[in-house]
């Protein structure tokens, strides 16, 4: 079970979305990183098929998902980051008709639909419209849509945008307990979401594929390059001024424990830290700190 | 089969539709019963009061008045309604019936009146196709009445088709096989058919809003980007909204097509519906039919033509990334007859409006005006009534514009 992604480009009007990227996607759970912007939708739009690349190939097993058409469709499960629902639709409905156009039977629909609104915690608003569940709940009817088919391959694009940090624990269980045997792609801004469940991470920007590895093989990259100091509050805006600081903390005595990137320590008393994904995303997206990114605790 | 039963219901739980649906149901009622309302008659009594009636008693009262004029219209009849006619102004020396004293039109006119429709019309001047007034009719040759009425379908086609000697032939064909002599059973006007035709025309208009949204609101809600990765997101789910769309609307019309047939009927009387159509529009109109059948008939053309109109408005949405601008579009296709028909000269706008799928229930350029009238296409040597140029055209346009609809969604892609 393999998907190819071949030079795959993708040209709007004036702006290259995608740059002759070329990933081969094996089971397990990817996580795919980017800033917004980097072109990560546009490459899972080409993925579920619903966009055309300029160039480049898709295909599943070796053959084009194109050639493949339903057969792809069949063993494909897609969670777009923005979509809409029938206004008209209960929870339920919704599932059934997706069901349908899955091609699941009814018995079968019936049972894979209530086995989903359990594990993504919806049983109890399976009759309400779906336009007046709250943002978190109607990307979990997303996330159940998805999975119906137990699909081979599942693609997701920002799955927990909205969602609370107890539904964000759910949601990582149950897609780590469904990744046997399929290829999942996650992708998000959002590093801890995928950190920990995702085996392989391909990252990119400006539409070009940066790097690609296990978590372990990405880490080792900002190895060396993540520092832990203790300054005096009142600096902290100095030190912001001249350094990426991945993380803020609150210490007695009017101290702040901060944790920043860079290729040497910046104070004498900075130690060394083991790198997280997280490290390496804000290394590769340095415009990103500061935009939500930085813990403050 | 699923997605369409799916589907079917999806529809039917949308407040658009069942609003739109229960409107329909509720203007065919109300359209069939306001030509009762334009119903008036005025009589003196026996003991000189005046007496006005309207609504049903008007009719009721006319149909009493007119029941010795009901039956089969033989030239003899005509003759006689003719001669009474004359007598009666003679005797009271004017010569227009409206300058006749109070309550004589009511007694001695109105319950011959309707063996007099066509026959001014019939003795029309070959060149000018000015109708003479009746006191001018010699009715001794209305022995020949109805060979008065195919020369004057004759000279009629001269005047407006002059250009063209196959249309001529074929109206005069076609006239020459109408049963003769023509039926009458007074009572009905045609206003029913004007108000069944407006029936037409909103059903069309409720129809195309209900359809308009099929595909472009998916595109515009985002939410086709998950049914299109779906196994049967494509051709079978375009297949099934167009199947569904299309059962809700042929539906729709031929339920509130029926109601209003059943209710202006049951107002009028079923016996009126026996009426030829040449005793209600023109003496020399070309259609072998007679009122009831020309209520189905257009009930029927109408079905295709609401059918066709979906059909495209279908193929319009699959084509829009706004339900905005597919509603938009589709109701300037479902008005463009109108305005064809007031904006363009004869020939082109025949043409234009034989062609566009609204044309059967338009306002104006309808199907009921169509078979009313004497246009033909002429095209090659070879003359189209237009009345099967327009149903021809929205058999070829429901097919055409379904698989076009089919094939624009299936091919749409995210940009």
């Amino acid at each position: 079970m393999e998907l190819q992604i071949d030079h795959v480009s993708k040209q709007f009007k004036d702006k290259k979305a995608v740059n002759n990227i070329s990933l081969k996607l094996t089971p397990g759970v990817w996580g795919l990183l980017g800033a917004n912007g980097a072109g990560k939708t546009t490459l899972m739009r080409m993925i579920a098929g619903i966009m055309q690349p300029t160039s480049g190939n898709i295909a599943y097993d070796g053959v084009p998902i194109k050639k493949l058409g339903e057969q792809y469709r069949n063993i494909f499960g897609y969670l777009p980051q923005e979509f809409g629902f029938y206004q008209e639709f209960i929870v339920r409905d919704y599932l059934e008709y997706i069901a349908a156009l899955k091609g699941l039977s009814g018995r079968q629909s019936r049972r894979r639909i209530h086995e989903l609104l359990e594990q993504v915690s919806l049983l109890e608003v399976c009759n309400k419209k779906i336009s007046r569940l709250s943002g978190g709940m109607k990307r979990r009817v997303g996330i159940a849509q998805a999975l119906l088919n137990n699909p081979e391959v599942l693609i997701l694009d920002e799955p927990t945008g909205g969602l609370d940090p107890g539904e964000r624990v759910r949601f990582r269980n149950l897609l780590s307990e469904f990744a046997q045997n399929r290829i999942v792609l996650i992708s998000t801004h959002i590093v801890p979401d995928v950190e920990y469940i995702a085996a392989c991470h391909a990252m990119i920007k400006d539409g070009n594929l940066l790097v690609v590895g296990t978590t372990e093989e990405l880490v080792r990259l900002a190895e060396g390059k993540v520092w832990s100091c203790t300054v005096p509050t009142g600096t902290v805006q100095k030190y912001e001024d001249k350094l990426q600081i991945v993380s803020l903390r609150n210490e007695d005595g009017g101290r702040t424990s901060i944790r920043y990137l860079a290729e040497r320590p910046y104070t004498a008393d900075s130690v060394s830290m083991a790198p997280r994904l997280e490290d390496l995303y804000l290394l590769l997206f340095p415009q990103n700190i500061g935009e939500g990114s930085r813990r403050h605790s | 089969m699923e997605i369409l039963k799916l589907e079917l219901k999806r529809m039917l739980k949308s407040k658009l539709t069942l609003i739109l649906l229960v409107l329909a149901l509720l203007f065919s009622i109300l359209l069939a019963y306001l030509p009762v309302t334009y119903c008036y008659s005025n009589y003196t009594d026996e003991a000189g009061n005046e007496v006005n009636l309207t609504g049903i008693s008007s009719i009721a009262y006319e149909k009493k008045r007119q029941a010795a004029a009901s039956g089969i219209v033989t030239p003899e009849r005509v003759q006689q309604a003719v001669e009474d006619y004359q007598d009666c102004l003679n005797q009271y020396g004017v010569a227009e019936s409206y300058n006749l004293p109070k309550g004589v039109y009511e007694q001695e006119i109105l319950p011959i009146a309707p063996l007099l429709h066509g026959v001014k019309e019939a003795f029309a001047d070959s060149d000018t196709g000015m109708a003479p007034a009746i006191m001018e009719i010699d009715s001794q040759q209305l022995k020949d009445y109805y060979s008065i009425c195919e020369g004057r379908l004759v000279s009629l086609m001269a005047m407006e088709q002059p250009d063209n000697p196959a249309a001529q032939r074929r109206a005069a064909k076609m006239y020459r096989k109408v049963e003769k002599p023509f039926k009458v059973y007074p009572g009905m006007t045609s206003t029913v058919m004007d108000y069944q035709n407006i029936m037409g025309f909103l059903t069309l208009m409720f129809c195309v809003v209900i359809a308009s949204p099929a595909f472009s609101v998916d595109y515009q809600s985002g939410s086709d980007d998950i049914l299109r990765c779906t196994k049967y997101g494509r051709t079978n789910l375009a297949i099934a909204k167009l199947v569904s769309t299309l059962l809700i609307s042929g539906a729709a019309f031929a339920v509130c097509s029926t109601l209003y047939i059943l209710t202006a009927n049951s107002l009028f009387g079923w016996e009126c519906t026996k009426t030829s159509i040449q005793m209600m529009y023109s003496i020399v109109t070309l259609a072998e039919i007679n009122i009831g059948e020309l209520q189905w008939l257009f009930a029927a053309a109408g079905m295709l033509s609401v059918l066709a109109s979906v059909s495209f408005t279908l193929f319009i949405s699959s084509r829009c990334k706004s339900t905005v601008v597919s509603l938009a579009a589709a109701l300037a296709f479902c008005i463009a007859p109108v305005v064809i028909y007031m904006a363009l000269p004869g020939t082109l706008s025949a043409w234009i409006c034989s062609i566009l799928p609204a044309s059967g229930t338009s306002i104006q350029a309808s199907i009921l005006y169509a078979i009313t009238d004497f246009q033909f296409l002429n095209f090659g040597g070879f003359a189209v009534w237009t009345p099967y140029a327009v149903v021809g055209a929205c058999i070829i346009e429901i097919p055409l514009f379904a698989f076009l609809a089919v094939r624009s969604y299936c091919s749409h892609t995210v940009n």
